[in-house]
Formats: structure tokens, C-alpha cells, sequence
């Protein structure tokens, strides 16, 4: 293969040229029972950018963990510019030139520029001229042609010049390979063009790059191959960039191999419905009513969130609507302003036909919202309380504070509603960090969709779920659903959604920018995901 | 059933281990480590009338505890109970004085109403101020404090002196006697009503009210809370009242019982004390009632001390040092602990 997509990075040197960077050879990672990364074989080329795509949950971190000697792998070998390195250690990895910088940045707030970079690059402990340290780091930060100055606390530089301050210190111990995990997550859009600007300087100068990313704009814009994990698997990789194109990688990353099957079930569904009685069908069209309706909502811009604009979704009572989109395209700000923990600035919400713009969780709850949120551990659970806690937090968040409870009674109904749930447990009083993931989503499930439920906002409902598990979170939804319930599925994943979803709603930078119905086109789904038209 | 175990397994394990990283600490210092323990013992609870002196210091330390207790389960450092603890005995020094002439079954209610109240709203406003305005209740709590202990200085040298007082401590009048709950010993059966009524009361707070059961999980993970629509604020601000209340109805009956009066500085180190208690109970109130007899124990064998084995009464700050830092080594509630108060504070 051929890697001259740039023609201008033959600083490389001739005899070097063959040896890959990184060659990994059946690399295997678990955590416990969870399979992370699975026999990874891969050569990486030397001196050019490489990008590690997938989605959360991939192997990705570790992919790099296991490259930069932070994670251990049970398995396999790992080569760096032809040489075996020992595998889990932070020290070898850093002796043959590799440095990671981190997701979120290391860099105590306190330290100048020039104490950060002296203490992240292994200073010891000694006297020091402060001038001789601004000096030293100075030259070279203008090495780097970084403009920082070394005399600076690091909390007052923009998020975009502590990445910077920690590459330099990456940079320091002459690394020539360089591990980014996410460097675009925390940068806005001046500061990401800024940063890629830096790295194809330094891939000019011979480094090698691993980054690790998730949205495929950016990929096209930095990345000279491209490596696609999903679920723990290499799909594909290291492909050239001109050999592949944005519409064929979303599906390699969302993972679609059962698709066939699912639109053939699909339409036997539909003429199943066609059985049913005509009457009984023109009933349930008189009586449709809508679960849930956004009308124009818009948020405002902040740091953390993308806000979302001119955003309208209507879900009907009996239907289950997919939100599609790659990671970060407004996902979370949607699921916050329909729990109502994030402003909205213009714009209406109605949860069963009752305007709930101005109301509180609490009463949106009331009215029958119900949310599974994104992240089961932080947002769904609380994973040192017991079970029972877990269990009657909504149904107590809804009531005077001080009311009387009986613990013994909610102990038994949350046994009872817990079996009917099939969640696996020894006692109520358990700890809920006992339980496995499909256990705590089951746990979740049994709270929130109650008789009571009447629309459901599942915010990835199935990550890092089993097969079974899995199934039975897309059972239990198809089941609400045929009760009257609505359903909005917020999902990255294209097999889930193309599964279940009766529309699926296009999400891209906060907007909804297409609907598709069934049966689904995977390359019309994936072209839409990164906001081309056709 | 393993929580009900460890409600007791926990608080008996620091004791232990802080009786014997002392033991050490007093060998190596050059006393008897064996003499030092029988005197403590002797002094706390095996001694003629020991156990009552040891009381006279627990009733209180308890009733304050629970309500830092309180604070303290729902993911609030109310680090205040000191301040609180002194403007509950301000406000019922006032009740006492204006109402001088009036029946002592109304003016002692009353004053630990009157104290409760002080209590309360000089935990709200830094309860407030947190969840407003998310400024660090560690911070605010801790200073209030101070001030409190500058308004206790200026009503007993100002306003209510006791001008026939020697004038070495500035302090109140002596209540006359019809206005106390108990003499200089501490312990009567009202203090006693009290401190059990308070005691079974915080436990139907804590395991038999949803605020209980909420705030426990606001303590551990305030963002599941707030998916729950659980309303943060609520529960701190009652938590931060409970908790000021409790502490104001400790500073009132310390007027009425054992002190008769209300003197500049006293009882020093009430508030940080019935912190310690509370976390080594992990704040479950039957544990905090063992822990608190532990440390009123040792409050009153301090006197004891220097009698038996020449040792200073400060020696037994070293074991509320080690039982301190015994604490403060515990990694997982540390952790724990910043996390949510992080969460609490980026809301």
C-alpha cells in the first residue's frame, strides 16, 4: 500500500520506510467478563496521521491505552518501529518515543506554562532559576512554533493552548510516535483547524500520529489512513483515504450486518398490521394523539453542549421514532431539555398533548415522560445506594419530601417488579453496583416503564449490552409501544435503529435535517449521518 | 443485612485502630501505654460516676451529630455545627432575658425554640448561598463559625453581661433555678427525653421519610437524582435547617443544663467534635449514639488524665487527631465525597 496521499512527508527515511510505526500483533484486552479489544492485528505505517475511528464503547482509549503501556493486554505483541516492547509498561512504551495525550488534560491549573511542562517532562526535585526554566521552555515552545508564553498560569490559557502546552510536553522526550485520544472533543472549531494545522507540522517533521476520533468530518479533514474497531474487532484498517468514502464509513462504524434481515421482518410486521380488522384501524387513526411534540426549540450556545436549532420531532402515541447522528451532534443537549435540566430559548415542548415547556422533571414525569439515559452508571443509577433506593427514586422525586414511607412494603413491591423484570439479584438491599450492565439497565427498565409511562426517551438503551440483554431492552420498548406508549430512541447505532424504528429522524450539528421510513437505506442512512444530500 | 453489620463493624474498627496507633504513639513517647488506657477507661466510663460526667459531654455531641449527620448523607459538608451550636444558645439567652418574669414551663420551650430557629437560619444562609449560587458550603460553613464565635463574644461582654461576674470570662447571668433542666452535672431525665426523642426522631428522618431516602441518594449521585426530577435544593436546604436546628437545640440546652449561662467561647470544640462522631458512625443514628458515648468518654477522662498518669489533658486530642485522620485515610469515601460535591456545585 501506498500512503503518498501528501506528497511532502519524505523526511521518512529510505531504509525506515518498510518498518510499520506500531505493528500489533493479536492484541486481546478484557475487563472482567467484557471483551474490549479482541485479537488486534494491524500494521501502522510511520510519519503519517492515523485515525482510530468507532464508536463509544469500540476499543478505541484502549487501543491507544494498550499502544502508550497504560492498559496490559492477556494477549498478543506489539512492535514499535520493529522492535518488541514490553507490553503494560508506561516506561517502555515512553523509551521507544511514544507519548499519549490524554482526553482531558493532566496539567496542574496552578503551574505556569513552564513549571507544567518541567514537571510533566520528569524535572526532578531540585533548585531552579525560575529565568533559566522560562528560558529553557521558551526555546522550546518557539521549536514547536508554538506562541505561548512559559511565564502563564495553565488555568489562564484557552482549552485550546493547554492541548497545545501538553503536546509540547509530549514532545519533549523527542516522541516520534504521538498518541491523541479525543483531542477535537474539548476544542471549538478555530481551535481544532489550529490544532490540525500543528499536527500536519509535526507529521511533516517525521512524527507518527494516532488519532483517536469520532466524527467523521474531521476525519476527512485531518487523517491520512483510517482505522474503523467496533465492538472490540478491527473492520477494517489502515485504509487510504482516497480509497474509501464518508457515506461507506458510517455503516462500518455503526455496524449494519444483519440489515437485510431486519427490513424482511420489518415488512412481514407490516402485512401482519394489514390483517387487522379495517375498522379497528380507522379507530386507531381517529384516536392517534401525539406523545410527544417539540415545536421549534432552540438552545443557546454553551461550552459543553451543542445547542440544538429549530429542532421539531412529533412522536405519535403507538410509534417508535429513531433518532439517528453521529456522537456529539446534539444528542445530549435533546435528551437534557426534554428532562428539562437544560434551557431551552425559543420553542415549545408538549408531552401528550400537555405543554410542559416551563415544567420541572417532576411534573413532566407526572404527565408520563420517562427517560433511560445515556450513561446508566452516572445518570441512570446510583450505583452505591441499594436496589430498592434505585428503584423508588422517581416514584419518591414526585412527592412531598416529607412523607412517611414503609421501606419493608417498597422492598416488596420492588422484589416483585423486579422479577417481572428478570433482573438478576439477591436481595433488595443490595448494592446496585453488584449488578451487571444488562442487570442495571433491566433495574431501569422496571422503573421507568411503568403502567403510567406514556412517552419514553431512551438515550442509548443498549451500549455495552449482550445479545440477550440487548434483545430484551428492544422487546421491552416494541411492548410500550404496543400499549400506547411513545418512543424516541436516541441511538448511534444504525442496527438498532434500523430494527425497531418505525421513522427514523436524521440528527446533524442540532438539527434534524432528514426523516427516513422503511425499509432503510443503509448508504442513503450513512450519507445523511454526515449531512450530505442524495 | 451486610449494611446493618457494618453500621457497627466500622465505627468499633476505628476506635480500635486509633486506640492502637496511640497505644504506640505513648510507648514511644515514654509513658505506659496500659496505665494510659486503664486511666482513660476509669476516667470514661468505669469510675464512680465516670459514666454520668462521660454523659454530661455525649447528650449534646449526639444531638449534634445527628443533624451533621443529616447534612452530611445528603452530600453537604456542613462543616457549621460550632456557629450554629452558639447562636442556638444567643437566641435562647435572649428568650430567657426578656421573658425573665414569666413561667418557667414557657420560657425554656420557648428558648429552645427561640435556639433551634438561631440554629436554623445560621445554617441557611450558607445552604442558601450554596445552592444559589453554588459558593463552597465548606467555606462559608467554616467561617460562620468565626463570626458566631464573635457574636458570642459580644453578647456576653456587652449587651448580657453579668456585670458581678470576676470579669476573667465574659459570660451571661446564671439562669436562676427554676429556668434550668439541670444542675452543673449535666445529665437529668429532661436532657435525657430529649436526646432520645431527638435520636428516634432522626431516625425516622433518615430510614422512614422519603427526604431520608432521597437525600441519601442525592449524597451519592446527584445527577441520577436529577434524572429522577429529584429537586436538589429542596433537600439541601432541609437538610442544612435540620442540621442548624439540631445543633441550636444542643447550644440551648447547654444554657439551661450544665452551664446555667451562656460564656464567651465555651464548649470550644462542641461542632468540630460531633463531626467526627458523626462520620465515624457514617452517620446512621444508632451508631452515632455509641460513637458519641465514646467521645464524651474521652472528654471526660481528659480531666482524669493528668491525675493518673501525668500526662497532659491535650493527650487525648492525639486520639480524635488519629481518629481524624483514620477518616480523612478512608480513599473511597474521600473520592466519593469530591465527586458529588463537584456535581453538587456544577449543577
Amino acid at each position: 500500500m501506498l500512503y503518498n496521499r501528501n506528497s511532502d512527508f519524505k523526511i521518512v527515511t529510505e531504509e525506515h520506510k518498510d518498518i510499520p510505526a506500531i505493528s500489533c500483533r493479536d492484541v486481546s484486552v478484557s475487563f472482567g467478563a467484557v471483551s474490549a479489544l479482541s485479537d488486534i492485528s494491524i500494521d501502522l505505517p510511520l510519519g503519517v496521521i492515523h485515525a482510530v475511528v468507532g464508536q463509544n464503547g469500540a476499543g478505541k482509549t484502549t487501543f491507544a491505552r494498550v499502544i502508550a503501556g497504560i492498559v496490559k493486554p492477556d494477549s498478543g505483541s506489539l512492535l514499535i518501529n520493529g522492535k518488541k516492547i514490553v507490553l503494560g509498561s508506561v516506561a517502555s512504551s515512553r523509551s521507544t518515543g511514544i507519548e499519549l495525550v490524554h482526553q482531558s488534560f493532566a496539567l496542574p491549573p496552578s503551574f505556569t506554562v513552564a513549571e507544567a511542562l518541567e514537571y510533566g517532562s520528569g524535572g526532578g526535585i531540585g533548585l531552579f532559576k525560575k529565568r533559566d526554566l522560562n528560558n529553557r521552555w521558551r526555546r522550546h515552545l518557539e521549536a514547536l512554533e508554538m506562541d505561548i508564553d512559559p511565564r502563564h498560569l495553565i488555568q489562564d490559557l484557552p482549552i485550546e493552548l493547554q492541548q497545545a502546552v501538553e503536546i509540547a510536553r509530549a514532545l519533549f522526550s523527542n516522541a516520534n510516535i504521538l498518541i491523541l485520544d479525543e483531542p477535537t472533543a474539548v476544542l471549538s472549531p478555530s481551535g481544532i483547524a489550529g490544532l490540525f494545522k500543528r499536527l500536519r507540522r509535526l507529521r511533516d517533521t517525521g512524527v507518527t500520529i494516532i488519532l483517536v476520533l469520532h466524527k467523521i468530518r474531521e476525519i476527512w479533514e485531518i487523517a491520512d489512513t483510517i482505522t474503523v474497531l467496533r465492538k472490540g474487532k478491527l473492520i477494517d484498517g489502515p485504509m487510504e483515504l482516497g480509497w474509501t468514502k464518508p457515506e461507506s464509513l458510517a455503516p462500518m462504524i455503526m455496524g449494519a450486518k444483519s440489515l437485510k434481515e431486519n427490513i424482511s421482518r420489518k415488512s412481514d410486521e407490516n402485512s401482519e398490521n394489514k390483517v387487522l380488522d379495517q375498522k379497528a384501524i380507522s379507530t386507531l387513526l381517529k384516536s392517534k394523539k401525539h406523545a410527544l411534540e417539540i415545536e421549534g426549540v432552540s438552545t443557546e450556545t454553551t461550552d459543553h453542549e451543542v445547542s440544538l436549532e429549530n429542532m421539531s420531532i412529533k412522536v405519535y402515541q403507538d410509534e417508535i421514532v429513531g433518532i439517528a447522528g453521529v456522537e456529539g451532534n446534539g444528542q445530549v443537549t435533546l435528551l437534557r431539555v426534554l428532562a428539562g435540566l437544560s434551557d431551552i430559548s425559543k420553542g415549545k415542548i408538549k408531552i401528550c398533548g400537555q405543554e410542559v415547556t416551563h415544567f420541572n422533571l417532576s411534573k413532566r414525569r407526572l404527565l408520563g415522560l420517562r427517560i433511560i439515559p445515556f450513561d446508566r452508571n452516572m445518570e441512570g443509577l446510583s450505583l452505591t445506594s441499594e436496589l430498592w433506593e434505585n428503584w423508588v427514586a422517581s416514584e419518591l422525586a414526585v412527592t412531598p419530601l416529607i412523607r412517611w414511607i414503609n421501606p419493608m412494603k417498597i422492598k416488596e413491591r420492588c422484589k416483585i417488579s423486579m422479577s417481572e423484570w428478570d433482573v438478576a439479584y439477591n436481595s433488595p438491599e443490595q448494592k446496585a453496583s453488584d449488578l451487571s450492565g444488562g442487570n442495571c439497565q433491566k433495574l431501569i427498565l422496571s422503573r421507568e416503564l411503568n403502567d403510567e409511562a406514556g412517552m419514553v426517551v431512551a438515550a442509548q438503551p443498549t451500549r455495552g449490552l449482550d445479545i440477550g440483554a440487548t434483545n430484551f431492552v428492544w422487546t421491552t420498548l416494541e411492548r410500550a409501544r404496543s400499549r400506547g406508549c411513545g418512543v424516541l430512541l436516541i441511538s448511534s447505532d444504525l442496527d438498532e435503529l434500523f430494527k425497531i424504528s418505525d421513522r427514523i429522524l436524521v440528527m446533524l450539528s442540532g438539527s434534524i435535517i432528514r426523516e427516513l421510513n422503511p425499509p432503510y437505506d443503509l448508504e442513503k442512512a450513512g450519507r445523511a449521518m454526515v449531512g450530505e444530500s442524495g | 443485612m451486610n449494611g446493618k453489620i457494618e453500621i457497627i463493624i466500622r465505627p468499633l474498627a476505628f476506635i480500635l485502630l486509633a486506640t492502637i496507633l496511640c497505644g504506640i504513639i505513648f510507648e514511644i513517647a515514654g509513658f505506659s501505654a496500659i496505665l494510659m488506657f486503664n486511666s482513660i477507661l476509669d476516667g470514661a466510663f468505669l469510675g464512680s460516676r465516670s459514666l454520668e460526667k462521660s454523659l454530661r459531654w455525649a447528650l449534646p455531641l449526639f444531638i449534634t451529630a445527628v443533624g451533621v449527620g443529616i447534612s452530611f448523607r445528603c452530600g453537604f459538608f456542613n462543616i457549621g455545627a460550632q456557629g450554629q451550636f452558639y447562636m442556638g444558645s444567643v437566641c435562647a439567652v435572649y428568650v430567657t432575658e426578656y421573658m425573665s418574669g414569666a413561667n418557667a414551663v414557657i420560657v425554656i420551650p420557648l428558648g429552645m425554640i427561640a435556639g433551634m430557629t438561631g440554629g436554623a437560619l445560621w445554617s441557611l444562609w450558607p445552604g442558601y448561598l450554596k445552592l444559589r449560587y453554588g459558593v463552597d458550603e465548606v467555606i462559608t460553613t467554616l467561617m460562620s463559625n468565626f463570626i458566631a464565635g464573635l457574636i458570642l463574644v459580644y453578647v456576653t461582654s456587652g449587651p448580657l453581661k453579668d456585670q458581678s461576674g470576676s470579669g476573667q470570662q465574659a459570660s451571661t447571668k446564671i439562669l436562676p433555678s427554676e429556668f434550668r433542666i439541670s444542675d452543673a452535672s449535666g445529665v437529668s431525665l429532661t436532657i435525657i427525653l430529649i436526646t432520645i426523642s431527638v435520636g428516634i426522631t432522626g431516625w425516622l428522618i433518615i430510614n422512614r421519610t422519603s427526604f431520608g431516602t432521597l437525600s441519601s441518594l442525592a449524597g451519592r449521585n446527584p445527577t441520577m437524582l436529577k434524572y429522577q426530577g429529584g429537586k436538589i435544593w429542596q433537600l439541601g436546604l432541609v437538610s442544612f435547617i435540620i442540621s442548624g436546628m439540631l445543633a441550636g437545640l444542643s447550644g440551648s440546652i447547654e444554657l439551661f443544663g450544665p452551664s446555667g449561662r451562656v460564656v464567651s467561647g465555651f464548649l470550644p470544640t462542641h461542632g468540630f467534635t460531633a463531626i467526627l462522631v458523626a462520620l465515624v458512625a457514617s452517620y446512621a443514628v444508632i451508631g452515632t449514639a455509641f460513637s458519641a458515648l465514646f467521645f464524651g468518654g474521652l472528654f471526660s477522662a481528659a480531666l482524669f488524665l493528668p491525675i493518673f498518669t501525668g500526662l497532659p489533658t491535650s493527650a487525648i486530642d492525639l486520639f480524635n487527631a488519629i481518629i481524624a485522620l483514620l477518616i480523612t485515610a478512608r480513599i473511597t469515601l474521600g473520592k466519593k465525597f469530591l465527586r458529588n460535591r463537584w456535581s453538587h456545585s456544577h449543577d
